[in-house]
């Protein structure tokens, strides 16, 4: 009798969840207009995403809350629209309690807009302006919540370092010691998420190469107020490239370069007299590979970062991670992340060197399961070692359901 | 001698065509629905984008008879090829137990998957150049939704029928079906997921039955 009850409860579930998938296609096509015999197109779909994440203070990454609990809801729209084969645009825009996940109020925004040209239907060229993702490394294609196999980014993304945006150190101490005295959100990870900083790029591909130059308004650090251009100028802008190799369908291999200042203006009058803003700069270089076939999809990053401080000179971090996928079923997938960070010394000014930050290291395991073509829950787990200090160790647990339409 | 006689006259039976042996006719039209948009494809976090217009291909039905039928001793096998970032052809119409190729024309990767109940499968990630070609048995009646994981925008359908007498209508509507054997029957035409019209028939031998499906 109970197998009975079993069967029937699972033939209503994969018929409910026919029913949903046809649903959301009907949806689809609802929500996509188009004129002009098709040449403008305009589509809006979304992702609505319910997340939960339970951790030990603090709390490691970008989370910014006080308790324990924090229920991060998030709907978000975009809008992708054509016209012709040669324009295309594009609008990111969000509701929730923050870019990233904390117990604020809820606000709104406009994460992402660009307008994008394609004069050459071979993709040899294509320029865009607006504000919009990096083209530096490889997780921006799979940063949104549907195709990342995790709910946060790699460490490298969103581990907050002693750099602050704001103000400079006032001495090599402030410097280091700084976290254990501002808050979290004062200081700055090496690339903040997709960092999705106003500007324009060129981009292309010439046979099994291809190419991305960029030039934004705030550097790979710079936190997402920045990123707006009535915010943040380009006096004077970041440059970041990209150059990638594709042998075939299966490798994928790309070295990044960025320079840019990291300071926001109002981090002027603390610089040391005489100097500028444009003084002190974020480079960046990165290697990221990828593999997929089949089931299995790898990818890894390796980034290092040049921190112009004032007062106390160069800060030096290395971060990589390495990440796989691989889907057990059709509808179920887990994926392993293993990230570190190093950090070089500077000179504390007695003629002595320290570390500018603990040296941390973060393994992140998720499962998933896609419920239909448009629902899909994850859970995450992370623990997080900090190698070179007493701190604490990190845990954290997520669970992340997304109804994508 | 008889037994021998008995078998060369099943053998020859069993290969000779449906046709020969079921001579009824059944045409008329469909009314098809209206043309669908074509996709929007998003390219948002693509460094290499390359032209922006998609095919669409104009709506079309499915008639078949429904009933019960043997199954064919042999089914040949089909194909729906990913090209140009859309499934070719959009809508295939099989009988129970065909088995489908998955051919990718494109010059990156496809990974075509199905929740639907009548085939749940995954093929992933698969170069052009890879031979085998990755196939799947379709043996359960049952519309099955194609997607792409990772080109959102493509979809495309494979209809599996319970029954070898189907037919696709052109694009205005226009459907013969051929070879058909004499009874009575339940003529239906699949228009999309959710319309599926269907009518009663009696079909003679050597007769031209008109139905239309407004």
């Amino acid at each position: 009798m109970k197998l009975r009850v079993l069967s029937l409860c699972a033939f209503a579930c994969t018929a409910c969840a026919f029913d949903i998938d046809d649903f959301f296609d009907r949806l689809d096509t609802a929500l996509t207009i188009s004129a002009f015999h098709d040449n403008l197109r305009a589509r809006l779909s979304g992702t609505l995403d319910l997340e939960f994440y339970n951790f030990e203070q603090p709390p490691a990454g970008l989370i910014i809350s006080d308790v324990d609990n924090l229920f991060n809801p998030r709907l978000t729209l975009f809008l992708d629209a054509q016209i012709g084969s040669q324009i295309y645009f594009f609008a990111q825009s969000r509701l929730d309690r923050g870019f990233d996940p904390s117990d604020n109020g809820a606000q709104i925004r406009l994460d992402e807009y660009a307008l994008r040209a394609t004069p050459w239907d071979d993709g040899r060229f294509t320029a865009q302006i607006g504000k919009f993702a990096t083209v530096v490394g490889n997780w921006v294609p799979r940063h949104l919540s549907w195709e990342n196999p995790f709910i946060n980014a790699p460490l490298v993304y969103e581990n907050v370092t002693s750099i602050r945006d704001k103000s400079a150190p006032v001495s090599v101490f402030d410097f280091i010691y700084g976290p254990y005295y501002y808050e979290k959100y004062a200081f700055n990870p090496v690339i903040w998420g997709p960092s999705y900083a106003s500007g324009i790029s060129l981009s292309g591909r010439l046979d099994r190469f291809d190419y991305a130059v960029e030039m934004k308004n705030a550097s790979l650090s710079s936190r997402p107020e920045s990123w707006r251009v009535t915010e943040s100028g380009f006096e004077p802008p970041t440059f970041s490239t990209r150059v990638g190799f594709r042998p075939n369908e299966a490798w994928n291999f790309g070295f990044s370069a960025s320079e840019g200042p990291y300071f926001r203006r109002e981090a002027q009058s603390t610089l040391p007299p005489g100097r500028d803003i444009g003084d002190y700069k974020e480079f960046v270089l990165g290697q990221d590979a990828s593999f997929a076939w089949r089931h299995l999809q790898v990818w890894v990053e390796f980034y290092e970062a040049r921190f112009q401080v004032p007062r106390v000179g160069d800060a030096d971090t290395f971060a990589y991670y390495i990440e796989a996928k691989y889907k057990f079923t059709p509808q179920f997938f887990g994926a392993i992340r293993w990230n570190q960070q190093l950090f070089g010394d500077v000179s504390n000014g007695y003629g002595q060197s320290t570390r500018w930050s603990p040296d941390l290291a973060r393994i992140d395991i998720a499962v998933a399961y896609r419920f239909t073509s448009h629902t899909q829950l994850k859970l995450q787990y992370d623990y997080q070692h900090e190698t070179t200090a007493p701190g604490d160790d990190n845990h954290l647990l997520a669970a992340q359901f997304t109804v994508r339409f | 001698m008889r037994l021998r006689g008995l078998l060369w006259f099943n053998a020859v039976f069993s290969i000779m065509p449906v046709a020969l042996w079921a001579s009824a006719v059944v045409e008329g039209r469909v009314e098809l629905p209206k043309s669908h948009t074509a996709p929007v494809q998003a390219k948002r976090y693509e460094i290499v984008t390359k032209g922006g217009v998609l095919s669409t291909q104009p709506p079309l039905a499915v008639v078949y008879l429904d009933g019960a039928f043997p199954n064919l001793a042999s089914l040949p096998t089909k194909q729906v090829a990913q090209k140009d970032l859309t499934f070719v052809p959009a809508l295939l119409p099989v009988p129970a137990g065909t088995k489908v190729e998955f051919p990718n024309l494109d010059d990156t990767y496809h990974n075509i998957f199905s929740y639907s109940p009548a085939k749940r499968f995954d093929l992933g990630r698969y170069r052009a150049e890879e031979r085998p070609i990755p196939t799947q048995i379709f043996d359960k009646p049952g519309l099955v939704t194609l997607r792409c994981d990772i080109h959102e925008h493509m979809r495309g359908l494979i209809l599996v029928l319970n029954t070898p007498y189907f037919v696709m209508t052109d694009t205005d509507g226009h459907f013969r079906l051929s070879g058909l054997p004499a009874g009575r029957y339940t003529l239906k035409a699949w228009i999309d997921s959710r319309t599926t019209r269907d009518k009663p028939v009696e079909l003679k031998n050597g007769q031209t039955l008109h139905v239309d499906f407004p």
